[in-house]
């Protein structure tokens, strides 16, 4: 049956378009009920035997998801209109609507009413399309009526007073979503439910437990017309809106109208705005720009900001965001010339859901009735969000995850819904999934199709590989690779060997993974999306499917396996004479981890012709590493820890420094080289849309509290260039043989992080690498753990000629997307194995109280944040009470200093301190790192 | 046609002379017109005559516009003709042009008046969606699919129809634009305004063959004409446009009796068509 | 954007493996020796043959075969978006010679010495799969003008799209940038006549793609037999026979 739909579409150039679709209605789609003796039920995914089939309207999915998310809510019949209605609304609820029903354990069943003869409406004159999809909802419902009969209760669910009256007028079962769930008693459930905000459902019997003084907090949205036209106008700013990670009150929103920063402080500002949120900004008036006064460590406000023991960052990007102070005189009130605006609108919202806990509070007197409850984010960009609950008792010591539902001008909080448990606060799984979650990690199993791209197993390398004449037979060479203990994805192996003419051959191989991994494939796709493996403390999340990353790829010692390799001579002083590039089979002869590395290049005993390798390796090395400072590459350090973990509990059983021995630095060296010499290589023959990393030169405003600190303790820095630093950096010796190491620490946490960029975004004096002192860098030798490798082998091949450039590398914007998409990946999976160090670290102490040195790193008015070198952790001291006011001790800022008031004690930055470390739990079940002096 | 004999000729002019055509039609009798409307979903109206082996399809398409400084309160409307190499071979390339032009330029005189529009067979001002800014543009396509003779009338005939066919979305002007700027509309996808196609003409085009006129020539008719005159009369009987075609000179008197013929001619054409347009659209409707 | 719904129904509501509607009508261009209009869903497309007839321009005669000539054109009123195209852009001198090579292949010129067969095809709506339509209506039209044939040509297009080889694509489909296979086949021969192909496509798919579309190009196949055959019963109907 043939029926043409037709309708109107305007262009972009403003014409009117009639557009004429063909539109089939079908006789072969079926019900889905296995039990109905009419349709073909081989597809059919509803209950055996169900007493009540579910359809449910496009706001009661919209709205919603999570209740449908509840494998107890089943035998639910999606329409097709209504899908349709939800994806052009909101996609991802689509997303997760179309994946429950993909769920084979799930009765849901979609039926395509739009195409089905039977139950297709033609629009009526008069009839808006609202009307008419809710008119088509209906007679799809009484289709499925009358086509099981009487002995199933087909139920419409919908919130929509007047389409529920006409379902009742046409005989058609209908009931809201919260009258049917209650029907069902299960209070986990009612949870689950979004309460409306508007008046759409008679609320019966929810009693408000809120103030009942309702006052306005926040002024008005704007409505979108106004917005847009004052944006055409130049009066608002629309950007995206980032919170400081550190201070919830502060955010930023990037302008592209105004070209620079709009800083926006306090909640009443930021106007109910998401970290994330599209918004639309409305400057203030220049005399009420201001600075953040940061000197407190304890918060604004009325909540506590509470800035607990974390793991000391290696990078500006970890590390609190600061303000540059002008002056040094505290209480800077006067104007700044950083714009400050206010939030007027909120153009697209950015609201998934969150994970969290909620904020302890004494049961409620009669329990089993509903709570209000406050959630708190793990992200601390979020603000609380008000939830209602049925089941506090339960809730109380777990991880939960909470959606947002709404935030009207009354209310202080946005008020949300329980979505679901992780699991006991606390707890090592729990707190892990946590901060995967936090971080957007997809630790989803790869799906059947990416798992297809991969070649069958058991794989070896074919005659195919060694006849092909891009391939060079590289299997005679000492091949060996250095790696960390149990590492299993070595993507990177070494080969040298003396010449005649006394230089040396020096080979680096990388496993060639995009031999496995074409471009366009399912496996491509997911790994451009997931962008990097990311390391946590007992587990890794692979970027690639476990066979490529731990067999196939990885270049194991004593089998054959495929590499891209780069092959320098160099001489004896390790100049490079030549370099080349080629793919090649090699076969390794040892993987060594860096302890044994070490140990055989010490051991003078012994001789065999891989030590021998190693120590020229070795000695190259150290020259390319000193060639390498002189060009003012810096030494920087970071306090990265080492957990040795228990392999039955995976409890950690020891906290240490990670140790960095000489071999590590000459495996990194020669890296460096590769990476170096890929980067000349590519940008050479693609210098419009080579994948490269840069590390902007810090500012001095970034660098602005490290000099401070310098100041203090009398040692002059010249931050002019990264060679005059790192030469400042090498003669900063204090009288105890850690300062070196712990200026390093300061500085390098002053810088921000490297990053991935497309050269043709760039101007070529931008492409600079400061901490490498390099022109030029690029990621080349992990593309088992990094997709940004995978692009620069893709690359590098087509620059010699042995394949195609794929076609993404001709859209420059899908260029700029992947490498932001990279960066925002590599940043999250830092986040995450930083997260969880620090969630073990919390572990290692619930156990062990301990005593240990600190050095101060940042003076507070009312404290002092340490470091701690042995376990790499900084964390506030207070010195006062925090409920009591600062009297007793002042700031010295010219000296970094602070000092008791009658002069009896002070402590000043740099100063080493001894303290007491334990897990203390002033709330239950919210167990925190404390630090106390000693 | 150029492939007729003398004998054929002859044979031509001697039935109209005794009012028996080679069809069997008297001289002024129309072949029967078959109207489909519709057939060209995409357009905003559509329909397709077909007269004897005359077939022409003729399509309303309707766009936004600006109106012109001299007229601002009224829409505008355009006619083009194409003469489609299906109907005769030596329409290929560009070689049906000059008829095509031809035909678009009398039936423009026709249908829609002088240059002020001021005797337009449609109402221009319905067109108009804000004064001075925005209107609707009609483009009116005809395409000669088939050729037979009296293109003209064919035409006209599903001009009329494809315009009675023809909805327009019905315009939502945003409120509280300043009066410089071009205002935003909104264009709704169900509610089609109907046109009032009752003042549209009809045209009749009277083909003197010898010292005889007839209506509805066939083409091997028109190939042996002196002159033809194509009159374009409304409802109310009111002439709208004359366009003569052909070389040969004729006598006033004879024009004035035309127009009186056409006239009469006219009333029952409009009849015809109108019933045939009513029964199209009743069929597409089912 | 999802052109198979995980239901396996298409925008239209199609299967991946249905066609649209076909429709074909004999003779509508009474004048023409042969013609027919052919219509595969919205896409409408008349064809009209003139000839077997003297060569027009002498200089062209061929003493060995017929002359075939072919033209291709779009009404004004053909797309969504009206636009006056000129006659003989690049894209219908295209699909002109398209349609003149696929038809030379079939026809018996040799049987018609210093002749000239002219195809006209005009398209009156399109929507996707314009080819295939005016090789269809082309070949309704020289049988109709009863024009010796070896075999009668038969095309219809397919493409992949969402990682599902669909059979005759419509506009929507076709604008996704998508493969589009073209083919023509001689079914009785079992050959291929014509095969065009824009985007890419690996190897083992267009197999598949190209199978999906010969089956399409059968199923219209037995259709214009049908059509054929009922329009022969009618003609010594009226004949008396």
């Amino acid at each position: 049956m043939l029926h043409n739909k037709s309708f109107v579409k305007k262009t972009k150039g403003g014409k009117v378009m009639k557009q004429v679709r063909e539109h089939y209605l079908r006789d072969d789609i079926y019900c889905g009920a296995p039990f109905c003796t009419v349709c073909d039920s081989s597809a059919a995914r509803l209950g055996a035997s169900p007493s009540t089939i579910l359809i449910v309207d496009t706001n009661v999915v919209l709205n919603q998801i999570d209740l449908l998310e509840n494998p107890a809510f089943d035998n639910v019949v999606l329409l097709s209109i209504v899908l349709e209605e939800v994806k052009n609304k909101n996609m991802s609820v689509y997303n997760r609507v179309r994946s429950i029903c993909s769920n084979s354990t799930r009765k849901v069943f979609v039926f395509s009413n739009e195409y089905h003869r039977d139950t297709y409406v033609k629009e009526m004159s008069g009839e808006t399309k609202n009307d008419r999809n809710d008119r088509a909802i209906r007679v799809a419902t009484q289709w499925y009526q009358n086509h099981l009969g009487g002995d199933v209760k087909v139920l419409l669910i919908t919130n929509d007073k007047e389409n529920k009256r006409k379902a009742c007028e046409e005989g058609i079962f209908a009931e809201t979503v919260e009258s049917y769930v209650k029907s069902l008693d299960r209070s986990d459930l009612l949870d689950l439910l979004v309460r409306p905000a508007s008046e759409d459902v008679d609320m019966e019997e929810v009693e408000d437990l809120r103030p009942s003084k309702r006052k306005v907090i926040y002024s008005e949205h704007k409505p979108m017309s106004e917005i847009t036209s004052g944006l055409h106008r130049g009066i608002y700013h629309q950007g995206k809106l980032r919170v400081n990670r550190h201070n919830p009150f502060e955010a930023y929103v990037g302008s592209e109208s105004i070209g620079d920063e709009i800083i926006i402080y306090g909640r009443s500002n930021m106007n109910r705005a998401f970290d994330g949120d599209i918004v639309a900004v409305e400057l203030l008036p220049q005399d009420q720009w201001q600075e953040a006064s940061s000197l407190s460590i304890a918060g604004e406000e009325d909540e506590d900001v509470d800035e607990g023991v974390h793991l000391a960052p290696n990078s500006a990007d970890h590390a609190p965001r600061t303000i540059p102070q002008q002056g040094s005189s505290e209480k800077v009130n006067a104007a700044s010339n950083r714009p400050s605006g206010r939030i007027v609108g909120i153009i697209k919202r950015n609201w998934h859901s969150y994970c969290g806990s909620l904020d302890p509070m004494p049961m409620p007197a009669g329990s089993g009735g509903i709570a209000h409850a406050l959630f708190v984010s793990k992200d601390r960009r979020i603000p609380k969000i008000r939830i209602q609950t049925r089941q506090l008792e339960n809730l109380l010591d777990k991880r939960i995850i909470v959606a947002v539902d709404s935030w009207d001008r009354q209310s202080r909080y946005p008020s949300g819904h329980y979505v679901r448990t992780i699991g006991e606060i606390g707890d090592r799984d729990t707190e892990s999934e946590v901060v995967l979650i936090e971080n957007d990690i997809n630790t989803r199993p790869f799906s059947s199709q990416v798992l297809a791209c991969l070649p069958p197993l058991p794989w070896s390398v074919s005659s195919e590989d060694l006849s092909n004449p891009i391939r060079q037979d590289l299997r005679h060479l000492r091949v060996f690779s250095v790696d960390p203990p149990g590492c299993k994805d070595i993507d990177d192996a070494l080969h040298c060997h003396t010449l005649s003419n006394g230089n040396f051959e020096v080979g680096v191989h990388i496993a060639d993974v995009t031999n496995f991994v074409h471009p366009g494939t399912p496996l491509d796709d997911e790994a451009s999306q997931r962008g990097t493996s990311v390391y946590l403390v007992e587990r890794r999340i692979d970027m690639l499917p476990k066979p490529l990353t731990e067999d196939i790829c990885s270049l194991r010692s004593d089998v054959e396996r495929l590499a891209f390799s780069v092959i320098w001579e160099m001489t004896p002083e390790a100049d490079i004479v030549s370099t080349r590039y080629t793919k090649s089979v090699i076969k390794s002869s040892a993987a060594l981890s860096y302890v044994e590395a070490q140990a055989r290049m010490d051991d003078s005993r012994l001789m065999d012709p891989i030590t021998a390798d190693l120590r020229n390796m070795n000695i190259l090395a150290k020259k390319m590493r000193l060639r390498r400072i002189e060009r003012g590459a810096l030494t920087l350090a970071s306090a990265e820890v080492k957990f040795q973990i228990d392999t039955e509990t995976h409890d950690p059983l020891d906290i240490g420094m990670y140790q960095i021995r000489e071999a590590n630095q000459m495996v990194e060296e020669f890296m460096l080289a590769a990476n170096v010499s890929v980067a000349e290589q590519i940008l050479k023959t693609f210098p419009l849309c080579s994948l490269l990393r840069r590390h902007p030169t810090p500012t001095r405003e970034m660098l602005e509290p490290f000099l401070r600190t310098a100041t203090a303790v009398g040692l002059h820095l010249d931050v002019s260039s990264s060679k005059a630093l790192a030469d400042s950096l090498d003669h900063a010796v204090g009288d105890d043989p850690y300062f070196n190491k712990l200026i390093r620490i300061l500085a390098t946490r002053c810088m921000s992080q490297a990053v991935y960029f497309c050269s043709g975004d760039l101007s070529p004096p931008e492409y600079h690498h400061y901490g490498l002192a390099s022109p030029l860098y690029t990621h080349f030798t992990s593309p088992i753990r990094r997709y940004a490798d995978v692009i620069v082998h893709r690359l590098l091949a087509a620059s010699l000629g042995i394949s195609k450039l794929p076609s993404v590398f001709q859209d420059r914007l899908q260029l700029t997307n992947i490498s932001d998409n990279l960066n925002y990946r590599h940043r999250n999976a830092q986040y995450a194995g930083r997260a969880s160090v620090e969630l073990h670290t919390l572990i290692y102490f619930r156990k062990r109280p301990t005593d240990t040195e600190a050095r101060i790193v940042k003076i507070r008015s009312n404290g002092f944040f340490v470091f701690v070198p042995k376990y790499g952790i900084e964390g506030p001291v207070y010195l006062t009470k925090a409920d009591k006011g600062s009297g007793e001790w002042y700031v010295d800022e010219q000296q970094q200093k602070i000092k008791k008031m009658d002069g009896s004690l002070s402590y000043s930055i740099l100063q080493t301190v001894q303290i007491h470390m334990e897990v203390v739990e002033p709330q239950p079940n919210r167990p925190k790192l404390q630090l106390t002096l000693i | 046609m150029g492939g007729l004999s003398l004998g054929e000729k002859h044979f031509i002019q001697g039935g109209i002379a005794q009012d028996l055509r080679c069809d069997g039609r008297k001289r002024l009798a129309y072949r029967p017109i078959y109207v489909e409307t519709g057939v060209i979903p995409q357009a905003n109206g559509s329909a397709r005559v077909r007269m004897g082996a005359t077939d022409v399809i003729a399509s309303v398409k309707a766009e936004l516009g600006k109106p012109s400084l001299l007229q601002p309160d009224k829409g505008k409307v355009s006619i083009y003709i194409d003469c489609s190499s299906t109907a005769e071979p030596a329409f290929e390339g560009r070689g049906g042009d000059e008829l095509a032009t031809e035909l678009s330029v009398a039936l423009q005189r026709c249908l829609l008046g002088g240059k002020s529009g001021a005797g337009a067979g449609i109402d221009l001002s319905s067109l108009i969606v804000v004064e001075g800014k925005i209107c609707w543009d009609l483009y009116i396509d005809g395409l000669v699919v088939s050729s037979d003779g009296n293109l003209l009338d064919a035409l006209g005939a599903s001009i009329k129809a494809a315009l009675s066919n023809t909805g327009i979305p019905r315009v939502q002007v945003a409120a509280g634009t300043a009066n410089d700027e071009q205002p935003e509309v909104d264009v709704s996808d169900e509610e089609f305004l109907q046109f009032d196609t009752s003042g549209v003409p009809v045209i009749v085009t009277l083909t003197k063959v010898g010292r005889h006129y007839i209506v509805d020539a066939t083409s091997e008719e028109e190939s042996q004409m002196s002159s033809a005159v194509s009159i374009s009369v409304n409802r109310q009987g009111h002439i709208c446009g004359i366009t003569k075609r052909g070389g040969a000179a004729l006598d006033p008197s004879i024009i004035l009796d035309m127009i009186s013929v056409a006239k009469h001619v006219s009333e029952q054409v409009i009849n015809k068509l109108d019933s045939e347009i009513a029964s199209a659209e009743a069929q597409e409707e089912s | 954007m999802e052109f198979v719904s995980p239901e396996g129904l298409r925008l239209d509501g199609r299967r991946p493996m249905e066609m649209r509607q076909i429709r074909a009508e004999i003779g509508a261009v009474s004048k023409a020796d042969g013609s027919a209009i052919f219509e595969m869903g919205n896409t409408k497309v008349i064809a009209a043959v003139y000839g077997p007839r003297e060569v027009q321009n002498r200089s062209q005669q061929i003493s060995s075969h017929a002359l075939v000539r072919c033209e291709y054109s779009m009404a004004n009123f053909s797309t969504g978006d009206r636009m006056r195209k000129p006659k003989g852009d690049r894209r219908s001198t295209e699909i002109s010679l398209v349609i003149r090579q696929t038809m030379e292949a079939c026809i018996l010129t040799h049987l018609l010495p210093r002749s000239q067969i002219d195809i006209y095809v005009q398209v009156l709506q399109a929507d996707g799969g314009t080819r295939s339509a005016c090789i269809n209506a082309a070949t309704l039209a020289l049988a109709d003008a009863g024009i010796p044939m070896r075999d009668f040509v038969t095309s219809c297009s397919a493409g992949y799209l969402n990682s599902t080889p669909l059979l005759d694509l419509n506009y929507v489909e076709d604008s996704a940038g998508g493969p589009d296979v073209t083919l023509g086949i001689l079914p009785k021969l079992d050959k291929v006549t014509l095969f065009q192909m824009d985007s890419k496509l690996p190897i083992d798919i267009l197999e598949n793609v190209m199978q999906l579309a010969i089956e399409g190009c059968k199923a219209i196949a037995s259709y214009i037999r049908e059509i054929l055959l009922e329009n022969t019963n009618q003609l010594e109907y009226r004949r008396g026979v």
